[in-house]
């Protein structure tokens, strides 16, 4: 049976600084199996301005087995599949401990998009690319930050609407904005 | 089974004997081959504890580490406690402890028992320091907690190392805690968990091996090296120690794995069909070729090319078909002609394989025939006493006729491309087979002509005749163990021992056939030396007299007698692995 009480204890002791970390945990339903954790990317990362939901599912045996975890925010990361947004961390496996949490979890996940590994890759494309064409990989990752963790500000579609209504191609704005990382001006320049 | 190779028979034969043609009777270098004791043991489920009190007793003497602790590390090295002691000397007892997760703590005992209670931080609860558990690591939480922990951990099967709850911790839980906290509320996970530390012996160690039996006879094999070797396990079956198939030297483990799967396979026999047949053009159904000429005909009427399948006038010459070129000739005929030639090829040496196998089975019917020709003879007013040399004369043929069956397995893929095609030259290849080839026709005919022999009604000749069929015997005998001896060193040397490719090797030749694991019984009031440092297994020497034997039963009994009243309290005497190792001596 999943400790209900100390899941409880956890989700009141992440909501007291929530604000110093930015990480969030909140019930997806009410009876606290399906859980949504929220980081913000790391600071001087492509992730970095965005805003990653996790699904959290807390097995049977929680704590003593690891909570499963999985981005629900698309995501391009040598780690995290770009497909399912499946995780490759080892604390979610072999090598958690009950003495971890599902903020210090999230922490680990947060600290994995500072640091990727991607000798142990989850995405086989995403790691090829960050070994052999870094810079192509880091405006990727800049591109999907903007396009899906940016929910609030200006999405990328408004973006490519406005370059089109400029009277750029469509496919070609599409592909200069990914490569420049979503940036509207830095595109309208090599557009120019 | 009976066991053949109680006495030393088979060294004898030379007393008795002068002149064996061409061979020479100087035994002296065959003892050598079988003198050895015998190094493979049957570890039952009642000598499970015992088989590891030797290597736990070793590492504990050696490191001063209590019994618990010596099963981390032992396990951790899959008890190879050479090896282990090996890091101990190379890097040091810390360096040691630390991989293996082991921690001592002296100061264990005196520590937290200021406060009275104590926040587990795992399920973030105050509780009475009574109902925490400090591990050796200094890792203090709460018991429920623990046992919550042991519980996943035995259900996801790592019981063998329970890692402590702290993170980045890599301590190994006390076992004698496991086990303590476990047998409160759930009894059977505790047995669970005791089982597998135990079978940890079987499952982690190179040198123990479950025996393949199915269904199985719950023994593990021991052996001494983990070399190649074929043993018999005390339920009668004999094995390849190294795959755990069937005993199938002089092939290689990889030969057998190869010839067996081919043997099996039925696309053989589909091949055979594609070669030697094709379908009609007209009723499809399969016709087959007969000598050289191209064209063939169905019993239907229609005749086809044989190299397109193609319907065709009846017009043909040898090398044409009126009207008809299809030109693929060449290739075709390549191909097939290939196919053929590696099918006739494996027939060959599949039906003398075969041929050696079923002899072995209807011989195996001649045992009790010839038991009843000995009982009738021992009835007789006759002056040969004495008929042990048919027995041995049988066991002999036996032990020849598996040889000879396995070698023409290995020679399919000795002289074959499948597995050295760019080990030797076409002339190597051909003086080595021609060298194999001789020695297993000696070999072969050798065999035949002992097998005749035994087949003789002995039980109604002269006393006279019954002596010299027993002096042919016994030459037979002698001459067939060093062609066997001969082929398997040749095999050895001459033919793997050349190759470049090292992964093929053989289970040495043993005279007296597949070597029976002997029980590991240990002999509890024996020698008990001050240093203690080992328990001394009682293994039955080579020389293998019956007084040994029998010696050695009764001890086997008296040691559980012992055990049984020593151990009392749990109800698996053998398996309480609570009984320290010292009682063993004590006892
Ligand atoms: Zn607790
Ligand atoms: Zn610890
Ligand atoms: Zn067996
Ligand atoms: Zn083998
Ligand atoms: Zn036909
Ligand atoms: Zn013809
Ligand atoms: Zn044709």
């Amino acid at each position: 049976m999943i400790d209900f009480a100390r899941v409880q204890k956890e989700l009141v002791e992440c909501s007291k600084d929530a604000e110093g970390s930015g990480i969030k945990v909140s019930p997806k339903t009410d009876n606290l199996v399906l859980l949504i954790g929220t980081i913000p990317g790391p600071l001087g990362t492509p992730y970095e301005g965005g805003v990653f939901h996790i699904d959290i599912t807390l097995p049977d045996g929680y704590p003593f087995e690891p909570p499963k975890m999985q981005f629900a925010t698309k995501v391009w990361h040598p780690n995290i599949s770009s497909q399912s947004g499946a995780i490759c961390l080892d604390i979610l496996k072999d090598q958690w401990s009950p003495a971890l949490t599902l903020k210090t979890a999230l922490l680990s996940v947060q600290a994995l998009l500072s640091a990727p590994q991607p000798d142990d890759p989850q995405d086989a494309v995403v790691a090829q690319q960050y070994l052999k064409d870094y810079q192509t990989f880091v405006s990727t990752a800049r591109y999907w930050t903007e396009s899906f963790a940016k929910a609030s500000s200006c999405g990328i579609e408004d973006k490519v609407q406005k370059l089109v209504e400029m009277g750029f191609p469509e496919a070609q704005v599409r592909s200069i904005l990914e490569a420049v990382g979503g940036d509207e001006n830095l595109a309208l320049e090599r557009l120019l | 089974m009976d066991d053949y190779a109680t006495s030393d028979d088979d060294y004898h034969y030379s007393d008795q004997d002068d002149s064996v043609d061409g061979f020479d009777n100087d035994d002296q270098d065959i003892p050598l081959l079988s003198s050895k004791a015998p190094s493979t043991q049957v570890i039952t489920k009642e000598s499970l504890l015992a088989a590891q009190k030797e290597d736990l007793r070793r590492v504990m003497d050696m490191l001063s580490v209590r019994e618990q602790h010596a099963r981390t590390l032992l396990i951790y090295h899959r008890w190879d406690v050479e090896k282990l002691f090996q890091v101990y000397v190379d890097k040091g007892k810390a360096y040691l402890f630390a991989e293996a997760g082991v921690s001592v703590d002296e100061s264990r005992e005196s520590g937290s028992s200021v406060r009275s209670s104590v926040l587990c931080e795992i399920c973030i609860e105050d509780v009475p320091s009574d109902e925490a558990t400090k591990m050796d690591c200094g890792h203090c939480f709460c018991n429920g907690c623990w046992t919550e922990h042991f519980i996943v951990k035995i259900n996801e099967g790592q019981s063998k190392r329970i890692r402590c709850m702290a993170h980045k911790c890599n301590s190994i839980c006390d076992e004698a805690v496991v086990r303590t906290l476990l047998s409160r509320q759930h009894p059977d996970m505790a047995e669970k968990y005791e089982r597998f530390l135990l079978e940890s012996y079987i499952e982690d160690n190179k040198r123990v091996k479950w025996c393949p039996s199915t269904p199985h006879c719950g023994n593990a094999i021991r052996v001494e090296d983990d070399e190649l070797c074929e043993v018999e396990c005390s339920c009668g079956l004999q094995f390849c120690f190294s795959c755990l198939s069937e005993a199938h030297s002089p092939c290689s483990c990889l030969m057998w794995e190869l010839w067996a799967k081919k043997c099996k396979d039925e696309s053989e026999t589909v091949n055979w069909i594609t070669v030697h047949t094709k379908p009609c053009p007209k009723c499809h159904k399969p016709v087959e070729k007969n000598g050289g000429c191209n064209l063939v005909s169905c019993i239907c009427g229609q005749a086809f090319c044989w190299l397109c399948g193609g319907a065709t006038g009846r017009e043909h010459t040898w090398s044409s078909i009126a009207g008809h070129s299809c030109g693929r000739y060449k290739e075709q005929e390549k191909t097939a002609e290939r196919a053929k030639r590696d099918l006739y090829r494996y027939m060959h040496y599949h039906n003398r394989y075969k041929a050696h196998t079923d002899s072995f089975k209807l011989e195996s019917k001649l045992k009790e025939t010839i038991q009843g020709k000995i009982a009738i003879s021992e009835e007789k007013d006759s002056t040969v006493r004495d008929y042990s040399w048919v027995n041995n004369g049988l066991s002999r043929l036996f032990r020849s006729r598996r040889v000879l069956s396995y070698s023409y397995a290995f020679a399919f893929y000795m002289f074959g491309d499948e597995l050295f095609k760019d080990e030797m030259s076409e002339a190597q290849r051909e003086i080595k087979q021609n060298l194999f080839e001789d020695q297993q026709q000696q070999l072969e005919a050798n065999v035949e002509k002992l097998s005749k022999i035994l087949e003789e009604p002995f039980e109604t000749f002269s006393d006279d005749k019954v002596m010299e069929i027993r002096m042919q015997i016994i030459n037979l005998s002698t001459i067939i163990d060093k062609l066997c001896h001969k082929m398997y060193e040749c095999i050895e040397n001459d033919l793997l021992g050349s190759l470049h490719l090292g992964i093929h090797s053989i289970a040495p030749y043993k005279s007296k056939g597949i070597e029976r694991a002997s029980e590991l019984s240990v002999c509890w009031n024996n020698k008990v030396n001050n240093t203690g440092v080992t328990a001394e297994l009682d293994r039955p020497s080579g020389s293998g007299s019956s007084e040994d034997n029998s010696g050695c039963s009764s001890r086997k009994r008296a040691r559980k007698e012992g055990l049984g009243g020593g151990g009392g309290g749990s109800d698996g005497g053998f398996f309480d692995l609570n009984l320290p190792a010292e009682f063993v001596d004590r006892n």
